[in-house]
């Protein structure tokens, strides 16, 4: 059956009507469309730095390299949450899948105008009042005396904005946790 | 019809000179735009009603702007400043307000934010809510966190105010709101420059989110989003469905504005039930519920 639906196509005679050839060029169209998407389905990219490419699936493996945002990889086996790739460099690994994204993403920092900057961090340090790192950015000071938002919670935003976490340390509670790259037996 | 294309033809004319920034600058913008539109439409014998609906109609194309990165950090703080304000102050903790990040950050690296820095407080409030703040500042009060039994439920209410922000669901409540209705740029600079039109906006913000609650429809997507980071994180997505089934026995019990800003507790938990049969390798993952009570009975 299969195949005589492709001989009618390589021997279009007097079976092509008007509507047969209408439903062949809608085919077509459709499959021009779709390559492109079809040609890269097996292509990925980190969806922000520090992504680690390791040699084996244990994710504390030899690390044999560590992707930046938007840094693509061709894709080629999956296993549970697990993706094998290739990077650009050449070099074949596992990663996380959950790191990566089908979508190339932007490097910038948002829709706005500031984020042409291309670093979020840098243009937040900006706005803050007085120039320094830490403190209330400049509106929020601003706002905070207008409203007479007491000393103490300006404080409690300030240290909410400056609290980070080592990545070490966030690796040790994920593998205690058989959580994110330790996740469904990827350990 | 002749009204019609007149209509649109001034509306294009207007975009096109907004777009070449013959508005000024954000201030100036909103105040020139109308009149070069007035103006316009009576050389045009235009009647002043037809006037006013095109004005309002070139102010919802501007709104529609979308909020950069930098500025929905800024709204961001002064919200968390709001939140610390009225919800007890900051509830202080190192060993809890550390617990909450390690989880909180498992599950934003996995989250289709990656990059924007997200931040977890505790609010020492005797009432169970969670908030998220644009910009990644999220909240969740001492009496919620108590209740929780495990870390998968706490990762379930996590991700659920994480999806929020990823989702970007306060910035475009306020983008359409009355206040940036007529406001066609909504930068840094316009923030210090108009402090009172910053203030506005944190209102709006502050009262969406502490009061009337966003849209259903936006609280349903928020449990769909945040059950899938959940499962990406790798916890069980069943933690957020538990936390709400504990939250749905304690209704006209406990007092929470929780149960007046979002939709009922047993259709989202009956939507959540729905939702994990399609989850069909969640078996082993874990609750982690000896790792909570360590750190949070131990705190």
């Amino acid at each position: 059956m299969r195949s005589d639906r492709f001989l009618s196509l390589q021997t279009p005679g007097t079976a092509w009507t008007a509507g047969s050839r209408l439903f062949y060029l809608a085919l077509l169209g459709c499959l021009i469309t779709l390559w492109p998407s079809l040609a890269w389905a097996a292509s990925l990219f980190a969806k922000q730095d520090g992504v680690n490419v390791t040699a084996d699936k244990v994710p504390t493996s030899a690390v044999v390299e560590t992707l930046n945002l938007g840094d693509e990889v061709r894709v080629l086996s999956e296993e549970g949450r697990l993706v094998k790739v290739k990077t650009a460099a050449g070099k074949t690994g596992w990663v996380f899948k959950f790191r990566l994204t089908e979508e190339k993403p932007s490097t910038g920092g948002g829709f706005g105008l500031s984020g042409l900057t291309g670093k979020t961090t840098i243009a937040a340090r900006e706005a803050r009042a007085g120039g320094s790192i830490r403190g209330l950015k400049e509106s929020t000071e601003q706002y905070a005396k207008t409203k007479e938002i007491q000393q103490e919670h300006r404080d409690a935003v300030d240290r909410m904005t400056a609290y980070s976490i080592s990545p070490e340390e966030l690796m040790q509670f994920k593998k205690t946790g058989n959580l994110g790259e330790f996740s469904g037996g990827a350990q | 019809m002749k009204t019609v294309k007149i209509l649109a033809g001034i509306g294009i004319l207007s975009l096109f000179l907004s777009s070449m920034g013959c508005g000024g600058s954000h201030s100036g913008q909103s105040s020139d735009q109308p009149d070069l539109i007035g103006g316009l439409g009576t050389a045009f014998g235009m009647k002043q009603e037809k006037i006013d609906l095109l004005k309002k109609g070139v102010g919802v194309v501007q709104a529609l702007e979308p909020i950069g990165e930098a500025e929905e950090i800024t709204l961001g703080e002064a919200v968390a400043l709001e939140a610390f304000s009225r919800f007890g102050g900051e509830y202080q903790n190192k060993e809890w307000t550390r617990y909450i990040n390690l989880v909180g950050q498992t599950i934003a690296e996995v989250s289709d934010r990656p990059n924007l820095p997200f931040r977890f407080a505790i609010l020492n409030s005797q009432e169970q809510n969670a908030f998220a703040a644009p910009g990644g500042y999220i909240f969740i009060t001492v009496d919620l966190l108590k209740t929780l039994k495990n870390e998968a439920e706490l990762a379930g209410v996590l991700a659920h105010e994480v999806a929020h922000v990823t989702e970007r669901h306060m910035l475009e409540t306020i983008r359409r709101g009355a206040i940036l209705g007529s406001v066609s740029e909504f930068t840094l600079t316009a923030m210090r420059k108009d402090p009172a039109m910053f203030s506005n906006v944190i209102e709006e913000m502050s009262e969406l989110l502490f009061t009337k609650g966003l849209d259903r429809d936006k609280e349903f997507e928020a449990d769909v989003v945040g059950i899938e980071y959940a499962y990406r994180a790798g916890y069980h997505p069943q933690g957020l469905r538990d936390y709400l089934k504990t939250l749905a026995r304690e209704e006209g019990k406990v007092q929470s504005r929780f149960f007046t800003t979002h939709p009922s507790t047993n259709l989202r938990i009956s939507k959540i039930d729905g939702l994990l049969k399609d989850y069909t390798d969640i078996k082993n993952l874990p609750f982690l519920t000896d790792r909570f009570q360590r750190y949070v009975k131990a705190g």
